[in-house]
């Protein structure tokens, strides 16, 4: 039996801008989404469509690049070119700003919440990862300040059981960071791409992690146990997907519920993947199990599973618009 | 033939005075080059020093200013404020300023500015201070 993926219906989210990306609200009732007309969006199903639920102007001066739910879902966490990351709160049923955190020098890339709920990750064009740390009466403080790329920090993204952070930037490197002795060092950094990592994902379980990069390719690195606790990190690629995308690979998601990796690119195509149960875990195999191939008219910025519903995808591009998708067996 | 050795050497010296100036010439040059490279370099390393030590005494006076302010209090905000204003002049103490061919020097230089940063976020102090901060950028050669 085969798969394929199904349009179920396509949102102007942000009509004559860009639309960067897309995050499902942790009980995946709400889709958000953030573009180049400084807006965040807030969607919500109605009946069989989705529909704009509220807009989140004002709190930025400009492009929000990315939106973060966190882990209980009544916040949320916008990252802005402005320099600036502003943490909103759920009021009845909208949002309200509840403070902006500063520090960057220039362009915030990515924000990305602690499962814990307890950190928040951002990373910038001014090469350097934050690590926030937030108390319960919804302050925000700075706990650490790590230079460990040369470039451009693009992506951060949080370990789904530990306390681990990995980023990927503009050198062509990941790195994965630990707290240590109240200050986060790298402890591990990840070589293979040959160009800018542009976005990273763990699985379910958090033993294995998929990159993607304006390489064209996408990366498959699992943690392998060291001889000593307190020593570096050690991941290694056991899989590499190449000549399947014909641009940049601009995000990756690995769907928590169905193991399936979905990919965003540059060749306006949306890619689902899917692992042969059968392969050794040193190395797995993935095959391509279906695509969109005109998913968008532009660049493709973003994919998102729903985290509860198996096979429900998002997808953002650069013609503004929003596609969801059913992945599911061909009928 | 002794005057037959003369004469040969007569016409060696001319026909290697080419040579023999040449290598004089690229002698000379070499020591003058020497000198320069070296005048050049204490320059550089001297301008390089000073910039580096007036960034690194700012930080130090920064965190033993606010860790005066900051002593007293007993609230929770305040004793994490100083014990990440103590991490700053660890940091300092600990960096290997005065050895300029420490394979460290950069890597605790870039934790020590890092550290800076996070502080100046926890004080709210904006981190504009353009005179002091980042003025040692990365050396080039």
């Amino acid at each position: 039996m085969k798969e394929c993926l199904s349009l179920v219906q396509r949102l102007s989210a942000h009509p004559d801008s860009r639309c960067w990306f897309v995050c499902w609200s942790p009980n995946g009732t709400l889709l958000a989404s953030c573009g180049g007309d400084r807006a965040i969006r807030i969607w919500g199903r109605e009946g069989d469509s989705w529909i704009c639920k509220s807009v989140l102007q004002d709190g930025h001066q400009r492009t929000v690049r990315k939106v973060a739910w966190s882990p209980c879902g009544n916040y949320m966490a916008s990252a802005s070119f402005d320099a600036t990351t502003c943490i909103w709160k759920k009021k009845d049923n909208d949002f309200e700003t509840l403070t902006v955190l500063e520090g960057h020098e220039n362009e915030v890339k990515c924000v990305a919440w602690a499962p814990s709920g307890n950190l928040l990750a951002t990373c910038s064009r001014d090469k350097s990862v934050w690590v926030w740390e937030v108390d319960e009466e919804d302050e925000y403080e700075c706990v650490t300040v790590v230079n460990s790329h040369t470039q451009d920090v693009k992506h951060v993204v949080w370990h789904p059981t530990q306390e681990l952070l990995a980023s990927a930037s503009y050198d062509n490197n990941i790195c994965i960071y630990k707290e240590e002795d109240d200050d986060w060092e790298c402890r591990a950094t990840l070589q293979g791409h040959t160009s800018t990592v542009w976005s990273l994902c763990f699985d379910g379980i958090g033993q294995r992690m998929a990159s993607c990069s304006d390489d064209r390719t996408v990366k498959i690195w699992k943690e392998y146990p060291t001889e000593s606790s307190q020593g570096d990190l050690s991941w290694k690629c056991v899989c590499t997907l190449s000549g399947y995308h014909g641009r940049t690979v601009y995000d990756i998601a690995w769907c928590r519920l169905t193991g399936a990796l979905a990919t965003a690119c540059g060749d306006d195509a949306v890619r689902v993947f899917t692992e042969d149960p059968t392969a050794p875990p040193d190395e797995p195999v993935f095959s391509l199990a279906a695509q969109a191939t005109k998913a968008h008219n532009q660049d493709v910025n973003c994919v998102a599973w729903n985290p509860k519903e198996a096979g429900l995808l998002a997808s953002c591009s650069d013609d503004g618009d929003i596609a969801i998708w059913r992945f599911q067996k061909e009928a | 033939m002794a005057g037959g050795q003369g004469s040969d050497d007569l016409f060696d010296s001319i026909l290697l005075a080419d040579e023999r100036f040449r290598g004089e010439g690229y002698q000379e040059g070499f020591e003058r080059g020497t000198q320069r490279g070296l005048r050049d370099g204490r320059r550089h390393g001297a301008s390089h020093g000073a910039r580096l030590s007036s960034e690194m005494s700012f930080y130090h006076g920064f965190a033993v200013t606010w860790k005066c302010l900051l002593q007293q209090k007993t609230d929770e905000k305040s004793r994490k404020r100083v014990k990440a204003l103590e991490a700053l002049l660890g940091l300092i103490m600990n960096s290997h300023l005065d050895d300029p061919q420490s394979v460290k020097l950069q890597e605790d230089t870039e934790k020590l500015r890092a550290k800076f940063r996070q502080v100046c976020s926890m004080l709210s102090v904006p981190t504009d201070f353009k005179e002091y901060v980042r003025t040692a950028e990365k050396t080039s050669f």
